[in-house]
C-alpha cells in the first residue's frame, strides 16, 4: 500500500507515493533523484546521509520518509546559492582541505550548517562534539575542524 | 618512438618483472636550482566542486533505465554446507528478474563467487536482481536456505596446530642468527599480537553493471580498472574490446578493492540473465565480513645486540590470520629492510581460518610489522640504557640491507633529528609523573616503497579555448592525484592548474595504467602527464614563432601568455590556440623504468605524545609529530592531507579498531560502525607535518609516493610513548581501557 506524500526539498515540492516503510534517504535518493545524501551504513552510524529536518540534522537512513511530509528539507544540493556560488561552507572545506573522496562531505556539510546555525561561534571543542556523529575515512579531520572555524570567524 | 623494454618493479614488498610499451622522451628535467612553477604550492582539489556540491556521481549513485537493485544472499555459520534453497519461490517474487545459486556464477580470478559450502560467516552464496530493493528483500526471505553446519577453525593457534596454511610459509635468512644470537653480549624476546583491522571506506564496494549484446559496462568502485576488465574478460570470456569499467568517482578504498570484485562478476552477471542494468551495493555489515581487512598477526622476537646497542641478529616469526584469501603480506619486512643487521632468520606462516579473505590495507604486512618492531627495539634501548631515537641513530643503513643495493635517496637520518627537535624529544623524561593520567612520547621509524613506474601513459589536447584535456589512465580514489597531475601540467603549459580538466577512471579513455596502490600512482602517472605536456608545449612555441615570426627558442609558456624571452612579445595563449579552430594539439606520454640496481624507497620517523587515564585507562594522543621523506612534494596541500588521514587510521589501529570474533560461533560480533570503532573527529590529535625530502635524483620528476607511509610509524610510535607513559608494555592492539587497566592491575 502507497501513500501520498509531499516532500518539501530545498524549497521545492515533490509529490509522492510511497511505502510506509521506505526511509526518507532512499526516497530522496530514487524518487526524488536527489544522490548527494549518501549511504554508508543504513543504521545512523556514519552520517553521510544527514540531512536538515526543519533545520535539525537527521540521519535521513534511519527516518521514515512519510514523517517527512509537508516538513521543510535540506539536502547538500540546497546548501549552495541559486547562481551556483558555494555556500561559504562549502568554500571553506575546499580552501581548508576538508575534502578528500567526498562520500562523508554531504553530511559534514550538513551538521556543520547545522551547528553554526544554532551556535554562530563555536569553539573548537564545540565544533569537534557537534561533527563526531560524521566519521571520514579518508582526511584525517583537521581539514574539516578549520573549515568551520574559518566560517565562524568570519561571522 | 615506442619499444618494449623488460622492467622490475616492487609493489608492496613483491617484486614483479613486466614488459612495458614506453615512448622515447625528450622532455628535460626540472633545472635543480629553479623551482617549477606552480609544482609545490598549495593547490586546492580540483573536483571537489563536484564533492561538496553533491553532484558527484559514485557508483552507488548511479541511476540507469531500469535499473535493478541487487542483493546477496550470505551464510550466518562459520563454515557450513548448504543443504537445500528454495530458489524458484524466490524468483516467483513479484518483481523479482534474476535469481542465481552455487553453479550458476562464473568464477572470480579463478574462486567460486557462489558457494555451495561456504567457509566463512559472509560467504556469498545466492543473489537476487529486483526492481526494488524491497522485492529482492522480500525474494531473499523466500530462499528459506537449509543449512548443515560443519567445524571450523578461527583461533590462529588452532589453525597453526593443524598447519592449514592459506599462502605458502615464507623463510628469509641471511648470515648465522643462532650462532651471532648465542654470541651477543645483549639479548631480548618479545612477542606482540595486532589485531584485524577493517578498511571501512566511506563508500562500501559496489557495481553497476549493463550488459547488452553489444558488450559489458560496469561502474565499479575499484582501485584498478583495468585489472577489473581483466577480471571480468576472464569471467565472462570476453575480450578486452567489449568490456568497459568506469569509475568516475571514488569514496575511498585503502587496499580494499582491487578489481571489480565478487560483487562486479554477481552484478554482470544477474544483468546477463535479466537483461537491464543491475546495482549492487553492499550493507556496511557484509562489507565487513567478506571484503578483507588487515591480517592479525602474532610476532615473536629474538634480538640480540652488542653493548652498544648494535643489532647484531634477528629470529623472528609471524604467524599471520589470512582467513580464506589473500598472500603472505610482508610482515617481517621492517625487520629486514631497516636497519643494519648482518644475520637474521625469519618465518612467516600466513593461516587458513574460517572468515573473510584478508585483502591489502594501507601499508599491508609493513605497518603492523612496524608496530610490533619499533616496539622490541625500544625494549632493545631499554636493555641497552640508549635513548630509543639513538638506538635507531646507531643502525641506521645507507644501502638496502636485504640486497646490498644503494638508495635512490635517504633522508631518515634527518627525518630523526627534524622530528626530535618538533616534539621537545630531550625533554620527554619531564612529562612523566606518578599522577592519575600520565604522560609519555615515543618513536618509530617509516620504511616503504613508492618509487612508481611504468606501465602508465597521458593524453594532452588543447583547442581553440586554450583550456586543454588531459585524459590519465588511472583512477581517483579520492587521494587527490588527479589534482597532482594538473599541477604537473601546468607547469609545462604556463597556466593554473584549475584551467586543467582531467578525465580518469575508464578503460574507453586509455589504453592502460597503475593501479591506485602501492604509493605508487602519483609518481607513476606524473612523468607520462609532463610528456605528453611537453609535446603540446613545444607544438604551441611552433605555432607562435611562425604566428609572432619570433624562433620557438626565444618563446616561453608563463602565466598564461606567450612571452619571448627579450620581454618585448607577451600575448595571451588563446591568442594562438583561437587559430585552431575545431582542430587540436595534441601529445602523448608515458612512464619511463626507474633506474636498475638501486633500492627506491621513502623514509620517516613519527613521534607520538599520549595522555594515559590510569583510573578509566583511556588513552589519548594529544600530538603526532610526522617528517617523512617522499621525494618532491606536488601539492603540499593534498600531501598534508594524506598524512592526517594516516594518521587517523594508525591511531584507530593502536586504541579502538579491532574485529571481534566470536569463538564459540565463528562469527564476527562487530561488523557494524557503532560496535566496530573507527577515530572521530572527537580523536584528532594535534599534528606537526613536515616533509624533508628533496627531489629524488634518480627518479623521473623527483617524485616518491606517499599513500602508505604516513599510517606506518603511527600506531608503533604509540605503542612505545604508552610504554615511555606507563613503565609497562601493551604487547596485544588496540589499547583499549580494558588492555590498559588489566596491564596496571
Amino acid at each position: 500500500m502507497r501513500y501520498d506524500a509531499t516532500l518539501k526539498v530545498n524549497g521545492r515540492a515533490y509529490p509522492v507515493a510511497i511505502e510506509p516503510g521506505r526511509n526518507l534517504l532512499s526516497v530522496l535518493r530514487s524518487e526524488v533523484g536527489l544522490t548527494g545524501a549518501k549511504e554508508g551504513c543504513d543504521d545512523s552510524e556514519c552520517g553521510a546521509c544527514m540531512v536538515l529536518l526543519d533545520g535539525q540534522p537527521v540521519n535521513s537512513c534511519s527516518y521514515l520518509a512519510l514523517q517527512a511530509d509537508g516538513r521543510e528539507i535540506v539536502t547538500i544540493e540546497g546548501l549552495a546559492g541559486e547562481d551556483g556560488d558555494l555556500h561559504p561552507l562549502q568554500q571553506a572545506f575546499l580552501d581548508q582541505g576538508g575534502v578528500q573522496c567526498g562520500f562523508c562531505t554531504p553530511g559534514m556539510l550538513i551538521s556543520a550548517k547545522a551547528l553554526l546555525d544554532r551556535n554562530p561561534s563555536p569553539d573548537e571543542d564545540e565544533i569537534r562534539l557537534a561533527l563526531s556523529g560524521n566519521l571520514c575515512r579518508c582526511t584525517g579531520y583537521s581539514g574539516i575542524v578549520r573549515a568551520v572555524q574559518a566560517v565562524a570567524e568570519q561571522r | 618512438m615506442a619499444r618494449l623494454i623488460k622492467t622490475e618493479a616492487v609493489v608492496e614488498g613483491r617484486t614483479e618483472v613486466r614488459w612495458t610499451l614506453v615512448e622515447e622522451d625528450s622532455t628535460p628535467e626540472w633545472p635543480a636550482d629553479q623551482p617549477p612553477g606552480v609544482v609545490g604550492e598549495p593547490t586546492t582539489r580540483l573536483t571537489a566542486g563536484a564533492r561538496l556540491s553533491g553532484s558527484a556521481r559514485y557508483t552507488s549513485d548511479m541511476q540507469l533505465p531500469r535499473q535493478l537493485e541487487a542483493t546477496v544472499l550470505r551464510s550466518p555459520h562459520a563454515n557450513a554446507r548448504l543443504t537445500s534453497i528454495s530458489l524458484d519461490a524466490a524468483r516467483a517474487v513479484p518483481g523479482v528478474r534474476a535469481v542465481i545459486g552455487p553453479g550458476d556464477c562464473p568464477q572470480f580470478d579463478g574462486e567460486a563467487v557462489l558457494h555451495d559450502e561456504p567457509p566463512y560467516g559472509g560467504a556469498a552464496v545466492a543473489a537476487i536482481a529486483a526492481e526494488t530493493r524491497e522485492a529482492a528483500d522480500e525474494a531473499m526471505a523466500a530462499l528459506d536456505p537449509q543449512w548443515e553446519p560443519l567445524g571450523f577453525v578461527v583461533d590462529l593457534d588452532q589453525s597453526l596446530e593443524n598447519q592449514t596454511f592459506q599462502d605458502d610459509p615464507v623463510e628469509y635468512e641471511r648470515g648465522d642468527a643462532e650462532t651471532a644470537l648465542a654470541a651477543a653480549e645483549l639479548t631480548i624476546t618479545s612477542d606482540y599480537l595486532a589485531p584485524a583491522q577493517l578498511h571501512n571506506s566511506m563508500e562500501p564496494h559496489c557495481a553497476v553493471a549493463d550488459w547488452r549484446p553489444d558488450g559489458l559496462t560496469l561502474w565499479s568502485s575499484t582501485q584498478g580498472i583495468y585489472q577489473a576488465r581483466s577480471q571480468l574478460c576472464g569471467s565472462f570470456g570476453l575480450d578486452q574490446e567489449h568490456v568497459r569499467v568506469i569509475c568516475h568517482f571514488m569514496g575511498g578504498g585503502f587496499g580494499s578493492k582491487f578489481g571489480c570484485g565478487p560483487e562486479g562478476v554477481i552484478a554482470a552477471e544477474l544483468s546477463r540473465r535479466a537483461g537491464r542494468p543491475v546495482r549492487l551495493v553492499l550493507s556496511r555489515r557484509d562489507e565487513n565480513l567478506s571484503t578483507g581487512y588487515r591480517t592479525p598477526a602474532r610476532f615473536s622476537f629474538t634480538i640480540g645486540a652488542g653493548c652498544d646497542g648494535r643489532l647484531q641478529a634477528v629470529e623472528a616469526s609471524a604467524v599471520m590470520g589470512l582467513g580464506t584469501g589473500g598472500w603472505a603480506y610482508p610482515v617481517l619486512e621492517p625487520v629486514k629492510s631497516v636497519y643494519a643487521c648482518e644475520h637474521q632468520h625469519l618465518m612467516t606462516l600466513p593461516m587458513r581460518l574460517n572468515l573473510g579473505p584478508a585483502a591489502a590495507f594501507r601499508a599491508p604486512g609493513v605497518m603492523e610489522g612496524t608496530w610490533a618492531f619499533e616496539q622490541a627495539l625500544d625494549e632493545l634501548a631499554e636493555a641497552a640504557g640508549l635513548d630509543p631515537l639513538e638506538l635507531r641513530r646507531r643502525n641506521h643503513t645507507d644501502v638496502d640491507p636485504s640486497t646490498g643495493r644503494p638508495y635512490t635517496s635517504k633522508r631518515l637520518l634527518e627525518s630523526y633529528d627534524l622530528a626530535a627537535e618538533l616534539a621537545g624529544w630531550d625533554a620527554r623524561d619531564e612529562l612523566r609523573s606518578d599522577g592519575r593520567v600520565r604522560r609519555g612520547m615515543g618513536c618509530a621509524s617509516q620504511y616503504w616503497w613508492g618509487g612508481g613506474g611504468p606501465p602508465a601513459y597521458a593524453d594532452v589536447r588543447i583547442g581553440s579555448d586554450a583550456k586543454p584535456v588531459l585524459t590519465v589512465g588511472m583512477q581517483d580514489l579520492g587521494t587527490g592525484v588527479t589534482t597532482a597531475c594538473a599541477v604537473v601540467l601546468a607547469e609545462r603549459l604556463g597556466i593554473r592548474p584549475d584551467q586543467v580538466t582531467v578525465r580518469t577512471g575508464d578503460t574507453d579513455l586509455a589504453g592502460h595504467g597503475p593501479f591506485s596502490g602501492g604509493s605508487m600512482t602519483l609518481a607513476s602517472v606524473a612523468p607520462a602527464v609532463r610528456s605528453a605536456g611537453h609535446h603540446v608545449r613545444t607544438q604551441l612555441l611552433e605555432l607562435a614563432a611562425d604566428m609572432f615570426e619570433i624562433a620557438a627558442s626565444d618563446l616561453e609558456l608563463t602565466e598564461g601568455e606567450v612571452r619571448s624571452t627579450d620581454g618585448t612579445l607577451r600575448r595571451p595563449i588563446h591568442d594562438v590556440t583561437e587559430k585552431l579552430g575545431n582542430a587540436w594539439v595534441t601529445g602523448s606520454g608515458s612512464r619511463a623504468p626507474n633506474p636498475d640496481g638501486m633500492a627506491v624507497n621513502t623514509f620517516g620517523c613519527q613521534i607520538a605524545q599520549v595522555a594515559v587515564d590510569t583510573l578509566t585507562g583511556l588513552i589519548t594522543v594529544e600530538r603526532v609529530v610526522a617528517v617523512h621523506d617522499i621525494g618532491r612534494v606536488v601539492n603540499p596541500m593534498g600531501a598534508r592531507s594524506q598524512v592526517l588521514g594516516g594518521i587517523l587510521q594508525g591511531i584507530g589501529f593502536a586504541l579502538s579498531e579491532e574485529r571481534v570474533v566470536d569463538p564459540t560461533t565463528g562469527t564476527v560480533v562487530n561488523a557494524g560502525l557503532e560496535d566496530y570503532k573507527i577515530p572521530t573527529l572527537a580523536d584528532l590529535p594535534e599534528v606537526e607535518c613536515r616533509f624533508v625530502g628533496e627531489p629524488d635524483p634518480e627518479l623521473a620528476l623527483g617524485i616518491k609516493g606517499l599513500g602508505e607511509p604516513p599510517i606506518i610509524p603511527t600506531p608503533g610510535a604509540i605503542g612505545n610513548a604508552v610504554a615511555h607513559a606507563l613503565g609497562l608494555r601493551l604487547r596485544e592492539a588496540p589499547y583499549t581501557p580494558r588492555r590498559v587497566l588489566e596491564a596496571l592491575q
